[in-house]
């Protein structure tokens, strides 16, 4: 092994520049292999990053018109859900799959605290929400199963509107009242702390109703929504009946194809209720998490491949190059080979010289490459990692961890290796059939 | 007999058939000092290729020590080449970017003998021709006939039945060419090394003890030289 290498020195050796050139091809190629590679799970994980620890198996089911004539019934009619929709997804029919099912009823409603006021829509929820719709507390706490039981009345404030209410200046609660949002960041001078308005009482409909908890504003959904118990929001706005839609947690669905047959399924038996047909798509909308994600998941892998086969084109070039330079070191070393096999040296001898030259050639400037491009992946992190985008007024990282892991690194040593032995295989083959007599004359 | 060739026939393909060796009958024991001589075109460098096993031949039969060398694969050419031939050439064929000793362990390395144990055997080799000093320096630091005394080291290294000399004159002066064949001669009297030379230099074959002269393809005479009475030119000196 020792004697191969002090072979593979000496070739090296006499040939620096050279090699130096040809090993930054290949660098460069496993530089930006690493790299996009970095970017691209910095961009996944920025994309991901909501998701985590949220129930994921989740359906949300909302109504909508009928798209088709049925049962006598003309298409664009408006379906409203009920109670029936509730006891009919936790029902029999589908409890092979479905656990735990919820729903939600609100209005439009007016809150005010002391002078201030401002508008929004009150939603009766349950508990289980929070997980389901990724409410985020960040004071006090979020309805519980005694709020429900009870009919407490009690609400839950998303940030901006507790900012409105405690209102810095005047100002604020004129433009809430305006309707257009306003919000507590927009820089009105003085910041307010919304955690204020936990425990005190604001009115609502002319109800006194306790602030138990403050959401983080999240511009993806209506900012002036706030919560109450489902069973109150029920009793006191009296509304029989009607649901605004329902969310139900599942399990037993796991390929893409099992969730839409349920879906098909599910569509179909709560269409039939509302006398729409059972294949219309518009009658109620069913969201499903899951199978987005799935999706999410299918998306994110087809970028990594992608970023795969651009890198490994990029390196491709390299290794190009490696096979180049061992065709042409072959070449000079023609009557030296030629000395080798009249003094012994049988063909693999040969073969193993080439090949374990582009290997070593392949491998050390591949492995310089790798770790510079995993420094890239650090200054990238330190610089447009630490970078957001505004969208909506929410903070969104741009990459979040851009980097590649030890899986990667090895998958990538395997490339090396690899690559390098496809550049050496052919110089070396012809290195090896060389014929002893014609190598000695060549000079 | 160590060297036996029975009806040899070889003929190059290359456009035009060309038919070099023509049938050569040739023995040669264990121990002789013979040199093949011939102009150039007369066939004796394809002999020396084929009693090297550099080069393969048509129809006859070849045998080493009773053993037949025909058809065989390159790997196994090699490694009789390593055991049992041992070349010494015209331009000296050192390995350029290696030092003497280097160079003469090189056909050790190749029979898989682990480093300490080839340098030694290979400063021996070096020690013997008188190259200790040399040891070190790379062919370009060297004059010709160093580098040849270096090239013979190398050929003797494995201990080969047969060492096959082309032209070992070629490139040298007269005084070291005369050098060069007086070590080989020591080898072949003191040692009992088996050597063939080819050459077509009437001198450096009259230093040999039997001369086998060929000629188009055809061996004509083979000349007993025990005395070193056949140079055209004298006895005393090599020609140039």
């Amino acid at each position: 092994m020792r004697d191969l290498f002090t072979e593979i020195w000496e070739s090296v050796r006499r040939n620096k520049l050279r090699t130096c050139l040809t090993g930054f091809a290949v660098s460069w190629g496993i530089f930006m292999l690493i790299v996009l590679l970095g970017a691209g799970n910095g961009l996944m994980n920025a994309f991901l990053r909501g998701g985590e620890g949220v129930a994921t198996n989740t359906m949300k089911v909302y109504p909508g018109r009928t798209s088709k004539p049925y049962d006598g019934l003309k298409e664009g009619r408006r379906i409203e859900l009920d109670d029936k929709d509730i006891e009919l997804t936790s029902g029999k029919l589908f409890s092979q799959y479905v656990d735990d099912v919820v729903a939600t009823v609100g209005t439009n409603a007016q809150v005010s605290y002391g002078k201030k006021y401002t508008s929004g829509y009150i939603e009766g929820n349950y508990p289980s929400r929070k997980d389901i719709d990724r409410i985020e507390v960040i004071r006090g706490r979020f309805l519980n199963d005694k709020d429900i039981n009870e009919s407490r009345k009690v609400v839950v404030l998303p940030q901006n509107m507790a900012e409105n209410l405690l209102g810095g200046d005047g100002a604020v609660a004129t433009g809430a009242q305006m309707g257009s949002l306003h919000l507590g960041a927009e820089g009105d001078g003085k910041k307010v702390d919304p955690g204020k308005l936990v425990g005190k009482y604001v009115k609502i409909g002319g109800l006194a109703w306790k602030v138990i908890g403050i959401t983080k504003s999240d511009m993806s959904r209506n900012d002036n929504l706030f919560y109450a118990p489902f069973t109150t929001v029920k009793t006191v706005y009296n509304k029989g009946k009607a649901i605004d839609d329902l969310a139900f947690t599942f399990h037993g669905l796991n390929t893409e194809k099992e969730n839409e047959a349920f879906e098909k399924e599910y569509r179909a038996a709560v269409n039939l209720y509302h006398r729409a047909a059972p294949d219309d798509e518009r009658a109620v909308w069913i969201w499903n998490r899951f199978k987005q994600n799935l999706q999410m998941n299918k998306g994110t892998k087809i970028l990594s491949i992608a970023l795969w086969i651009i890198g490994l084109f990029t390196l491709l070039g390299g290794i190009v190059g490696v096979s180049n330079i061992m065709l042409i070191t072959v070449k000079e070393r023609t009557h030296e080979f030629g000395i080798r096999k009249a003094i012994g040296a049988s063909p693999w001898d040969i073969t193993k010289l080439i090949m374990a030259e582009s290997v070593s050639i392949t491998a050390i400037f591949g492995y310089v490459g790798m770790f510079l491009g995993m420094l890239a992946c650090q200054l990238i992190d330190k610089t447009v990692g630490q970078s957001s985008v505004s969208i909506m007024d929410e903070k969104v990282a741009m990459l979040v961890n851009p980097f590649v892991g030890l899986d990667v690194a090895l998958e990538a040593t395997l490339v090396l290796i690899i690559a390098g032995t496809i550049a050496g295989f052919f110089p070396a083959r012809k290195a090896a059939m060389v014929r002893p007599i014609e190598a000695l004359r060549a000079e | 007999m160590l060297i036996e060739l029975k009806d040899v026939n070889k003929t190059y393909n290359n456009g035009q058939p060309l038919h070099v060796l023509k049938g050569i009958n040739l023995s040669i024991d264990s121990g002789e000092f013979v040199s093949i001589m011939g102009a150039s075109g007369s066939g004796k460098s394809t002999l020396l290729n084929i009693l090297g096993i550099l080069d393969n031949y048509d129809t006859g039969e070849y045998h080493i020590d009773g053993r037949l060398i025909k058809n065989l694969t390159e790997k196994q050419a090699a490694d009789y080449r390593n055991r049992m031939i041992g070349f010494i050439f015209q331009s000296f064929n050192l390995i350029g970017f290696k030092t003497a000793v280097e160079n003469v362990e090189l056909p050790l390395f190749y029979q898989g003998v682990n480093r300490h144990k080839r340098h030694e055997l290979a400063m021996q080799y070096l020690d013997k021709l008188g190259l200790t000093d040399w040891a070190h320096h790379y062919p370009n630091e060297m004059s010709g006939g160093q580098k040849q005394r270096v090239a013979i080291a190398r050929a003797l290294i494995t201990g080969p039945k047969i060492l096959l000399a082309d032209e070992p004159t070629g490139a040298l002066d007269s005084k070291t060419s005369e050098e060069v064949m007086q070590l080989l001669s020591a080898l072949n009297r003191d040692e009992g090394v088996t050597i063939i030379v080819v050459t077509h230099e009437s001198g450096v074959a009259n230093c040999t003890n039997k001369i086998v002269h060929i000629k188009d393809g055809i061996i004509g005479e083979i000349q007993d030289n025990r005395t070193h009475s056949a140079s055209a030119f004298g006895t005393a000196t090599i020609m140039k």
